[in-house]
């Protein structure tokens, strides 16, 4: 996996890195995924998730927060990507998945640090910081 | 450095133990950045980024006088957690990061009709009952499901309406909470359907994280008079419940963060951290959130009132009705929250992210028994270690916008708490020292360890010395319930 946790005195800061901007959405998924996951693997479902943000830092955010809130009204633990497609109008993706009892643990995907760009050698970083 | 230094870094002392960096440290600071603090806290303070936060917060359009920060400050998102801002209307602005995703996160002190060694081998008994009725972590079974029109009752009158609609609480209770366990000026027409469906199950729920239940005993009253007043004696078992707003809150704080985010070059408004969003007070933006973010602490107000329903319901089952009867609600105080108040003579919006009201004695906003006193406040230290139980006093007034501290503070990130310590041999340790542990999670225990908090005792000590608030009474844990 292309991200790490980084310490934070009270809140997780993720950071990712990796070849694509697609490929970060992914990995921001298995970061989530590992955060929440509830040691089951029961219930196999596949959902849509369709979103738009003024910028690809912006959609980032909103894509970790529209999975919480998946986890949190629908029980849907995030397991991984069936696709991902990253256009000019946003994001749309089919994410796998189970529905089991996710923790409850992020109250909130922050725009602090929240950051993702070109590293220059056609890799790309990312940041995000969530209230936990 | 000695303790006579005057001066740290960008950090100059104004008093015994305030610091401040002044406005003119950066451009774009409007006032100055003021920390409540002594040396050996001001050298963890520095160990993070609470300071930088701080300064940020003091570019805030509309900021009064200056950033606070409270002993127990630490870094956050935005706000430090410990920060305090007071903004002046109609230009000056409110930041949903500057009361946080938890809104009206508090806490609720129940004081029951008898002594530790009353309770006696009943502890665990109460202990594990409370850990049966109290869902935690990310449990729902046993929530208080409300819907429509009921639901939007409590949006609109917090506690009050909760006793009204199912008989939860009494007046006495209601009357023990700040504001009266309602904050005025809630819409629920400015709360998205989003924040309803994560709130609609969630009533009475704990949650996870730093928030628990803990059956306490009162170890030392140090002012007779305000524990006399606050119906706190030596050896009496008490209930603190740690909880806020939950699933709902934290969807308002998102909402009307990215609302504001959207808003910001309409308002001209540039920020050092995007996360600060802000809007006048006076805008559209504003009012909006002004008016969900009260919905959000009244249901927070509602979810501590079922919780202590429900540690009544324990405490009849297990020690009997009367003593359930005669379990009284001390007090309930929020911790992240902005509010409407009058301070040096000018109407001005206080935000609270991590820091506690502490009116003094003579303030009207508090209860009638406690007018003499000061408003009771409540710290809660670290798993397993003390509590305090505060009253405000008039330095606050004139000091930090009638605030004082929230709890002991992180020091130590989570990922470096469970490097030092697994949740089962933190189990082990709590239960050598005689406390009773239920928490589903061993991570979660883990990450919440008390060295990962600085000591509640110094920062205590601070606030007394800084005239903010003074001790009452010093509480030690029985047991403890955690998400």
């Amino acid at each position: 996996m292309a991200y790490r946790w980084v310490d934070h005195t009270a809140e997780l800061e993720l950071r990712l890195e990796c070849g694509t901007q697609e490929a970060i959405f992914e990995d921001a998924l298995q970061a989530l995924a590992d955060l929440l996951h509830d040691g089951t693997a029961r219930d196999h479902v596949a959902f849509d998730v369709t979103l738009s943000a003024t910028d690809r830092a912006t959609l980032l955010a909103h894509w970790l927060d529209e999975l919480v809130f998946r986890a949190e009204t629908e029980d849907l633990v995030p397991e991984g990507i069936e696709r991902l497609t990253l256009d000019e109008r946003g994001l749309r993706a089919r994410v796998r998945g189970h529905r089991g009892e996710p923790r409850h643990i992020v109250k909130g995907v922050t725009y602090h640090r929240l950051g993702l760009e070109e590293t220059g050698d056609g890799r790309y970083r990312a940041t995000v910081v969530l209230d936990v | 450095m000695s303790d006579t230094a005057t001066e740290i870094g960008a950090l100059r002392r104004i008093g015994e133990v305030v610091w401040e960096i002044p406005a003119e440290a950066r451009t774009d600071m409007r006032v100055p950045a003021r920390v409540f603090a002594d040396r050996e806290l001001l050298d963890e303070i520095a160990g993070d980024r609470s300071l930088e936060q701080l300064q940020n917060v003091a570019t805030l359009p509309g900021i009064c006088e200056a950033a606070l920060a409270m002993p127990d400050v630490h870094q956050g998102y935005g706000f430090p957690v410990g920060g305090v801002a007071a903004t002046e209307p109609p230009d000056g602005v409110v930041s949903p990061g500057g009361v946080g995703y938890d809104i009206n996160c508090g806490v609720r002190l129940l004081a029951l009709p008898l002594t530790a060694a009353e309770l006696g081998g009943r502890t665990e008994r109460l202990v594990h009952e409370i850990s049966r009725r109290v869902p935690a972590g990310a449990g729902r079974g046993g929530s208080l499901e409300m819907a429509g029109a009921a639901f939007d009752r409590v949006l609109t009158a917090g506690s009050s309406a909760l006793l009204a609609e199912r008989g939860i609480g009494n007046g006495k209770d209601v009357e023990r909470t700040e504001s009266s366990g309602c904050l005025p000026g809630a819409d629920p027409a400015a709360v998205s359907e989003r924040a309803r469906r994560r709130g609609a199950d969630q009533l009475g729920t704990l949650g996870s994280g730093n928030h628990f239940l803990e059956i306490q005993r009162v170890a030392e009253i140090l002012d007779v008079a305000a524990a006399t007043a606050f119906g706190l004696r030596a050896g009496q078992v008490t209930a603190l419940i740690h909880s806020g707003s939950r699933g709902f809150g934290h969807q308002v704080c998102t909402d009307h963060v990215r609302l504001m985010d959207a808003a910001l070059s309409r308002h001209r408004i540039s920020l050092p951290d995007r996360q600060l969003a802000c809007a006048p007070l006076s805008s559209p933006e504003g009012r909006g959130y002004l008016a969900a973010m009260a919905a959000a602490a009244n249901f927070a107000f509602a979810n501590r009132a079922t919780l202590a329903h429900r540690v009544r319901e324990s405490i009849a089952r297990t020690l009997g009705p009367r003593t359930a009867r005669e379990t009284d609600q001390v007090y309930d105080v929020a911790h992240n929250v902005a509010k409407l108040e009058r301070h040096h003579g000018r109407m001005l919006c206080v935000h609270r992210k991590g820091a506690t009201r502490a009116f003094p004695p003579g303030a009207a906003e508090i209860p009638d028994a406690y007018r003499t006193v000061g408003q009771p406040v409540f710290i809660p230290g670290s798993m397993g270690t003390s509590s305090f139980v505060l009253a405000g006093r008039e330095g606050a007034m004139e000091l930090s916008f009638g605030t004082t501290c929230h709890g002991a503070g992180r020091r130590m990130s989570r990922t470096s708490a469970r490097r030092r310590i697994t949740g089962a041999e933190l189990r082990r340790r709590l239960e050598a020292q005689g406390i009773v542990v239920r928490c589903p999670s061993n991570r979660g225990l883990a990450e919440e360890a008390p060295f990962a908090y600085k000591e509640v005792e110094r920062v205590v000590a601070i606030v007394e010395r800084a005239g903010l608030a003074a001790r009452v009474a010093r509480l030690v844990p029985l047991g403890v319930v955690k998400g």
